[in-house]
């Protein structure tokens, strides 16, 4: 072999063999495999965190808390809102007996969410099978959703109807 | 082996100690709920006084600042409404123009008597007490009644005129 | 040797931090145990819980709004009196004259609302990816004791700067308490703590947002992730089988 020898970064090639990687296969990560929090948790929820962080110190930097007029007994606000996350129930309010939609309603609510893993025994997690318990929790995610909008951007003095882009009565 | 009805010392200990707990938690309860509720002191107790029952005229209502509420002539009686909605707790302002109370918050409607007319309100307006001392009325904000439950109106007056509030509903 | 390094190998330095450098595996559970605020955390979890898709961290965002929340509450604890007399005026000298006083009030408020939002889309996710079944359920039920307490929160917060908003809302929101049947007129009334809003209720309001509601709160929350450590690596039988 009178051939010069290979030489790559200083170091002599000897062979050049086909197969696997010394190390391996390259790995599939397994789903169900189980992996150290420290840091592969650990790191995502830090990033997760200061996003969110950031975000609310983004925000706040734009956008002041309202103050409005000192509190006076003597005069209600027209329209008289409450925050954002309450418009759904005040929307049911101007409808309903305050028993029903103040009481009952978000009682059963509240307590059927707590029942919910006790009546849904269905032990699938993602399938088919799932259609009614999807189904329920969805028109209920989707009716609160409405009512709140609803509440919250579509209703001005009097608690009369109103069209956001007319006229904006929304407060948080 | 003892018998199942018979009442084992641990079994019985057991017993007082949950006893004991129990008295414990409710006594703490109740105290704790006493100390909250409002005392007498805390409610708008001072009486406020007004004009002469005569001089409420028979139209109309006569507004009361002092003692959140309104004086309306019920034949020759003088009675003192809220101005408390019986709803959810809005001010309920005089409207001229209709000649009614209206609610802005949720539109709950009342005459002049302060009788439920339209809205989700669940009874009629509440009436606050009233006596007569040298020749004025007097008002205790404090001792409020629940109005009376929906019913027909015992007066004859329709709205006189267009309402404040829209007909939103 | 850095100075960290140098404190670490000190005296002092192994007392304080006991955990050994995180080399191999068996250092790293070793420091994850011997370490407050990480035992908050399961030592091992299954991959796919570690990526943005399975929770969307929206349990961490929570927590994160949280924090943000005491923080930024603390700051503003400083110069606010809860009396009719004093708290607007108090919101009012926080906006003009407190340093990063109104920055520190709009972090506040908006972690507040964001905080509501989190949640409630943490529910629908965890709902969503079925995470609530067996052997979780109690850990749900807890969460939805946590969405209330966040509402709570949120709502006791609106009363304190004294101003029209937060007035007729309270005003409104607790006279929806009095028709619960029987003791509604009650809790109303300890609600309030007479016959109308006023003093008695700012300092009602004011001592359940800043006490006894974060209290709760903290417990709660402690619990609801322990049993999420306690749970993270157990599978339904039913999970098993997907697997195989
Ligand atoms: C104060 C509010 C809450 C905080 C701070 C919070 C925090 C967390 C955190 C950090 C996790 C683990 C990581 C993750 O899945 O993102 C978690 C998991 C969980 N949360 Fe919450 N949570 C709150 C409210 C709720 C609510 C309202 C529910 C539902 C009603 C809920 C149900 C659950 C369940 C079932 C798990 C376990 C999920 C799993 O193991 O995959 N939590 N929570
Ligand atoms: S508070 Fe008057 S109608 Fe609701």
């Amino acid at each position: 072999m009178a051939e010069e020898p290979l030489v790559v970064e200083g170091k002599r090639v000897l062979g050049v063999v086909p197969g696997v990687p010394p190390v391996g296969d390259r790995k599939i990560p397994d789903e169900q495999e189980s992996v150290m929090v420290w840091p592969h948790l650990l790191v995502r929820h830090a990033v997760a965190a200061l996003a969110v962080l950031l975000l609310v110190l983004i925000v706040a930097i734009f956008f002041d808390a309202p103050l409005r007029e000192i509190a006076n007994p003597a005069v209600t606000p027209n329209p008289e809102k409450a925050p954002w996350y309450f418009a759904g129930l005040q929307e049911l309010l101007s409808h309903y007996h305050p028993l029903v939609a103040g009481i009952l309603v978000p009682g059963t609510v509240v307590l059927g969410a707590m029942a919910l893993p006790y009546l849904d025994r269905n032990p699938d997690r993602h399938g088919r099978t799932r259609r009614v318990a999807v189904a329920t929790f969805t028109i209920f995610l989707v009716a609160w959703i409405i009512l709140t909008i609803i509440g919250f951007a579509f209703r001005g003095p009097d608690w009369g109807w109103v069209w956001p882009w007319n006229a904006w009565y929304g407060e948080l | 082996m003892t018998h199942n009805n018979e009442l084992s010392r641990r079994k019985f200990l057991t017993r007082m100690w949950a006893a004991g707990g129990g008295l414990m938690a409710a006594a703490g309860a109740w105290t704790g709920w006493d100390l909250l509720r409002p005392s007498a002191a805390s409610s708008l107790t001072a009486q406020v006084k007004t004009l002469p029952p005569q001089a409420v005229p028979a139209t109309g209502v006569v507004e009361i600042k002092a003692a959140r509420g309104y004086l309306t002539r019920e034949g020759d009686q003088v009675i003192a409404l809220s101005w408390k909605c019986p709803h959810l707790g809005c001010r309920v302002p005089w409207c001229e123009s209709s000649q009614e109370f209206e609610c802005p918050c949720h539109g709950s409607v009342f005459n002049r008597l302060g009788e439920y007319r339209a809205g989700p309100s669940p009874r009629n307006m509440d009436r606050l007490a009233t006596t007569v001392v040298d020749g004025s009325l007097v008002i205790d904000p404090g001792n409020v009644t629940p109005g009376g439950p929906l019913g027909p109106e015992t007066i004859d007056e329709p709205p006189a005129g267009p309402r404040c509030i829209g007909e939103g509903h | 040797m850095t100075i960290g390094k140098r404190f670490r190998a000190s005296t002092l330095g192994r007392s304080v931090i006991r955990n050994p450098n995180r080399v191999t595996t068996r250092d790293r559970a070793a420091g994850h145990w011997s370490n407050f605020f990480l035992h908050i955390y399961p030592v091992k979890i299954r991959r796919k819980e570690i990526y943005f898709r399975y929770s969307w961290f929206l349990g961490v965002a929570s927590l994160a709004l949280f924090g943000s929340l005491v923080v930024s509450g603390i700051y503003l604890m400083f110069f606010y009196v809860p009396s009719p007399t004093t708290a607007y005026g108090n919101i009012q000298f926080i906006q003009t004259q407190v340093p990063f006083g109104q920055y520190i009030r709009n972090v506040h408020r908006w972690s507040a609302h964001f905080m509501v939002l989190a949640v409630a889309a943490h529910m629908a996710r965890v709902f969503y990816r079925g995470a609530y079944k067996s052997p979780r359920e109690f850990n749900w039920v807890i969460g939805v004791v946590l969405l209330v307490l966040t509402l709570l929160l949120s709502f006791t917060g609106y009363l304190l700067p004294w101003d029209q908003l937060a007035y007729w809302a309270v005003t409104v929101g607790t006279s929806m308490a009095a028709y619960v049947p029987i003791i509604g007129e009650q809790v109303s009334n300890v609600l309030i703590g007479g016959q109308e809003v006023g003093s008695a209720t700012l300092i009602r309001f004011y001592v359940l947002h800043v006490a006894l509601l974060p209290t709760v709160g903290v417990v709660v929350i402690a619990l609801h992730l322990w049993r999420w450590r306690k749970d993270s690596m157990l599978d339904t039988e039913h999970d098993q089988q997907e697997a195989m």
